[in-house]
């Protein structure tokens, strides 16, 4: 079945290279920073999930990663390497090959991507005449394998996509993700509109393939349950920053930052009691006006004003990722204090 | 990325007002204004038209004379500073029929053009939203319009009208033109029809005729300024034949009319470039400003084309 | 084609009926038949008792939409591109008269605000493009809201939302269904929010519901197994080894053009010979709890089938 995406090249990869590193990037609507100064790097292979709350710029940096922001997004500061090459300093034609054909990306708008005049598979035929020598036939040919690959009836290849569910659409979408073999496929949610048994097979598929194809994924999802089960390392978003990053199995022993607490509290119990549940209180800053200090604080349940010196850090500095542990790492003053 | 670029995200019908209004540049002038003026094409069309429009504004104040008067002892005199643009063989100063000419040209390519657009506007996204019975009926008057060839039709149609006065240009212009244009504003409401936003105003309990013109129309305002912009050269151009041919209203100055009376009196046999010369170029001008124009709308408001400038 | 067959349930006031499945087993499409979005070809639709599936009038039309409201699963594409958040909350206040004139603008930002989309001023003057997945589906929460609906009809309301305020709007759902003795079909993938706010679950596969009956019931003893199937695949970090799922071809075009037998059959580990030849019907295989299986829901003809098999 893999074989379908060509022959699979030796996978040699011991010590991981790194594939993809942002340097204390920024990204900017106009004057509102979205992403702020984030540290964040992808090894060659690896599949890194990114979760946080709607709205804290986990699209923006797929985007600019993408290099497809538009104004009034920009970047406002720090570089993005792909394979030490700096990006934001591509000409059109590098950033052309660079898409799709280095880094590919499902979007998390997918089920209103495609054309809707247009069958899908001539839009697999088109995306992939556009990037290599291919006649039609073949491009079909190929087409129709990619769509089992996700589990579609290959004669759905002459749908429009209005005549797909949602979920069909987003297979789709995966499909064409995965057409040119990129080494870095960016999933933005692409899961969302999946049942959980779809879901756990096309995850299933794209380890299966990235395992044998050595493609690095960097996964963004607002699941942290399902991070655990796929991702190596976690990235913890809130607000623009990254407040905590560890790898996935400890992060779920053993998650620090109050936030993270607070996320995997708000997942409703499959088994025993029913309890009401109370999520993060408060809602997600405005960005245009972000809270000195820890940007979490007026939501954070380990913010009062009794504990002073404490109180007065979170309120006035903003934390910087520190490192407890190998390899995890925690923006906090209360971790920072008690270790 | 080719399919998938122009829907990267989910701005691809990011339409032009809303664009420009979140862009960083927020200035006095209205967003599609500055959007255009910043886009090289459409600016120099709107340049060469806008210069047009003015001319045509204020021809009253520079024609040297009344375009008709005759005056046998100026005839055919080449451009001079007396008379810039020459005179004709009657010695009606050309100048001043180009300039007065303009503002009959521009008023009927307009005109024709406003008629056009808005018949290809409302019969198009109606038809393409209700469907069924409606859209079969407007399909087949497309489809018999567009079959009908246009000039053959016009010079019928004036050769047989007694009055050929400019409302009859307009009706006839507008009423032949806006076939092709309903067509594509029909395929492209087609595609935005399915989209949920349309079937949300429909569960909110909005009537057709809102959906139409307040929910779809503004989606589709780019396309149907282009339409406008393109009836309205072919109209200039379609007018200027039948004057140049003899078909036109022969009580009024225009730019057809100039041609046609120079081409009547063999004036090129005798020399004469200037009568050909000046309301031709006038005439080419305008048309090539709304090509720009047209070429600045389309580039504008297609985000593939829009991001490949960009990302330069 | 048939996206849904032979599908019955009821919505009471005052309860919230979630409705699973595997993605394209057609429950868009009946959200979108209650919505009134799509005629059934068969069957009835009851309002209060009422048949309203074929109401046509506006005034019905626009009652019927005053009572069922309905969120649409993808927030990209339900909002209009080119209006304000405004617009969207304010229509439907106007439609349907909920507010006095003046009171709109109060009303609107209620309703932001409602929603957690603080400061809603500001909120309210953005185009959708400038808000997150997440921001854009509270407003057409928010926009479901705006006629103060009897019924809810939510098509995934939550799946582009993260957990935070997915348990916000699921409690948001509970108050309502409290408060206002609202009727909730909560669409949804996410068995575990099914399980904290429904009384009652759907199941449904290819077009059929195959399993109903109260949530707890359901989700904790399963009876189909499709429905076992579902909730072993539920993301769980506790569970370290899983038995690969294995891909199958084609099924997801399993709705359209069904073979006689159980819909299930070719993944069911279950299955028996009769399995593939006649379709089961819905059983009540015990108290409030129904399921379409040969094997763990046999009706009382099958059973004796079984039996005399048995026997023999
Ligand atoms: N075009 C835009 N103009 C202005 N602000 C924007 C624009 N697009 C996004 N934003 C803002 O930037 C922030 C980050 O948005 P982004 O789409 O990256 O969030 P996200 O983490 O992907 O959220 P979600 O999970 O809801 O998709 C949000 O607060 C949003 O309001
Ligand atoms: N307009 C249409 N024309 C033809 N087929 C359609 C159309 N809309 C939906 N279908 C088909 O009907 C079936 C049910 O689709 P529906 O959207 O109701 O599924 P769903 O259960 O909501 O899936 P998801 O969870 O992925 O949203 C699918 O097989 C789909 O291909
Ligand atoms: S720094 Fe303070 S306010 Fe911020 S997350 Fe840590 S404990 Fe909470
Ligand atoms: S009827 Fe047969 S095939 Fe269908 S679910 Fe039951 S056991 Fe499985
Ligand atoms: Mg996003
Ligand atoms: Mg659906």
């Amino acid at each position: 079945m893999i074989s379908v995406v060509g022959e699979p090249e030796p996978v040699t990869r011991p010590a991981r290279e790194t594939l993809l590193e942002l340097r204390g990037l920024s990204v900017a609507y106009g004057d509102v920073r979205a992403v702020d100064n984030i540290d964040l790097t992808i090894s060659a292979g690896e599949i890194l999930g990114l979760a946080g709350e709607s709205g804290c710029g986990k699209t923006t940096v797929a985007n600019a990663v993408m290099q497809i922001l538009r104004p009034p997004a920009h970047i406002a500061g720090g570089s993005i390497l792909f394979r030490g090459e700096d990006l934001t300093a591509l000409s059109a034609e590098g950033l052309r090959k660079h898409r799709w054909r280095n880094v590919s990306m499902v979007f998390q708008s997918a089920m209103s991507a495609l054309n809707p005049v247009m069958r899908v598979g001539n839009q697999f035929v088109d995306m992939m005449r556009a990037h290599e020598r291919i006649d039609k036939r073949r491009a079909l040919a190929r087409t129709g394998e990619l769509l089992e690959i996700v589990g579609i009836d290959p004669r759905r290849i002459r749908a429009y996509p209005h005549e797909l569910s949602g979920g069909m659409r987003q297979r789709v979408i995966i499909a064409m993700a995965l057409a040119l073999r990129p080494e870095l496929v960016i999933m933005d949610e692409p899961t969302t509109a999946l049942d959980v048994v779809v879901q756990r097979e096309i995850l299933q598929q794209v380890s299966d393939l990235q395992a044998e194809l050595g493609f690095a994924v960097l996964f963004i999802t607002h699941d942290l349950s399902l991070l655990f089960e796929f991702a190596e390392r976690i990235a913890i978003m809130y607000a623009g920053e990254i407040v905590e990053e560890a790898p996935g199995g400890r992060l779920h022993r053993n998650a620090r930052h109050p936030y993270t607490l607070g996320l995997m509290r708000s997942f409703p119990p499959l088994t025993g009691p029913i309890v009401r549940m109370t999520g993060i209180p408060g809602s997600p800053p405005d960005l245009a006006a972000p809270p000195a200090g820890c940007r979490f604080h007026p939501r954070c349940p380990h913010c009062a004003a009794g504990d002073t010196e404490l109180f007065a850090l979170q309120t006035a500095v903003r934390p910087t990722l520190e490192e407890i542990a190998p390899g995890h790492q925690v923006a906090c003053h209360l971790v920072e204090r008690d270790g | 990325m080719s399919q998938l670029q122009p829907t990267v995200g989910d701005v691809e019908i990011v339409p032009l007002s809303v664009a420009a209004a979140s862009g960083p540049s927020r200035r006095r002038l209205p967003g599609w204004l500055s959007l255009l003026l910043a886009n090289p094409k459409s600016r120099v069309g709107l340049g060469l038209v806008g210069f047009m429009v003015i001319v045509a504004l204020i021809s009253p104040l520079i024609s040297v004379s009344h375009p008709t008067d005759f005056n046998l002892l100026a005839a055919r005199q080449a451009p001079s500073w007396h008379h810039l643009f020459g005179t004709t063989d009657q010695g009606s100063d050309i100048f001043s029929q180009v300039v007065l000419g303009a503002r009959r040209s521009l008023i009927l390519g307009a005109a024709s053009a406003l008629l056009a657009t808005v018949l290809a506007t409302v019969l198009g996204i109606l038809a393409a939203y209700s469907g069924g019975i409606i859209d079969e009926v407007v399909n087949f008057l497309t489809n018999v319009f567009l079959v009908i060839p246009t000039i053959p039709l016009l010079i019928v149609i004036s050769s047989y009208l007694k009055a050929r006065g400019m409302t009859t240009m307009i009706l006839v212009l507008g009423l032949t033109l806006w076939s092709f244009e309903a067509r594509i504003l029909r395929g492209q409401a087609l595609s935005l029809k399915n989209r949920d936003f349309v079937q949300a105003a429909k569960v909110a309990g909005e009537s057709t005729w809102r959906i139409v013109f307040g929910e779809l129309m503004p989606n589709m305002i780019s396309r149907i300024a282009a339409a406008f912009v393109l009836v309205f050269y072919v109209a200039l151009l379609v007018d200027a034949g039948l004057e140049f041919l003899g078909l036109g209203d022969n009580t009024h100055v225009s730019w057809g009319m100039t041609l046609y009376w120079a081409q009547t009196n063999s004036a090129v046999l005798q020399g004469e470039w200037w009568p050909f010369f000046f309301p031709g170029l006038a005439l080419v001008l305008t048309v090539v400003g709304l090509v720009f124009l047209l070429a600045g709308i389309d580039e504008v408001s297609n985000p593939r084309l829009r991001n490949l400038r960009r990302s330069k | 084609m048939h996206a849904a067959d032979d599908v019955t349930f009821v919505l009471r006031p005052g309860t919230i009926t979630a409705l699973v499945g595997e993605s394209g087993s057609g429950k868009s499409t009946v959200a979108r038949l209650l919505a009134r979005l799509y005629q059934p070809t068969a069957g009835q639709v009851l309002f209060d008792g009422v048949d309203v599936a074929g109401a046509r009038r506006r005034r019905d039309l626009l009652r019927y939409r005053s009572q069922v409201q309905m969120i649409f699963q993808d927030p990209f594409g339900s909002l209009n591109p080119v209006k304000t958040i405004r617009h969207h909350l304010a229509r439907p206040l106007r439609i349907h008269g909920r507010v006095e004139r003046g009171g709109v603008e109060a009303r609107v930002q209620e309703l932001l605000e409602t929603v957690g989309l603080v400061p809603a001023e500001k909120y309210a003057a953005k185009f959708p493009h400038e808000l997150s997945g997440g921001q854009r589906q509270r407003v057409a929460i928010a926009r479901a809201l705006a006629v103060e609906p009897a019924v809810l009809v939510a098509d995934e309301p939550t799946s582009m939302l993260d957990v935070s305020i997915r348990v916000g709007i699921l409690n948001l759902m509970l108050d309502l269904k409290e408060r206002e003795r609202l009727a909730f079909l909560y669409v949804t993938h996410d068995l575990a929010s099914a399980r904290y706010v429904a009384d009652t679950v759907l199941v449904m596969y290819a077009g059929q519901i195959v399993e109903q009956g109260a949530a707890e019931q359901v989700l904790q003893r399963p009876l189909h197994p499709y429905t076992q199937l579902l909730l072993a695949s539920v993301p769980d970090p506790a569970v370290t080894e899983r038995a690969p799922i294995t891909a199958r071809k084609g099924l997801a075009a399993a709705a359209v053009d069904p073979p006689p037998g159980c819909r299930f059959v070719e993944r069911c580990p279950l299955r028996i010979p009769v399995c593939s030849e006649r379709t089961p019907e819905l059983v009540e295989a015990s108290p409030g709890q129904s399921a379409r299986c040969h094997v763990t829901a046999p009706s009382p003809a099958r059973r004796e089938d079984l039996h005399v098999e048995h026997v023999q």
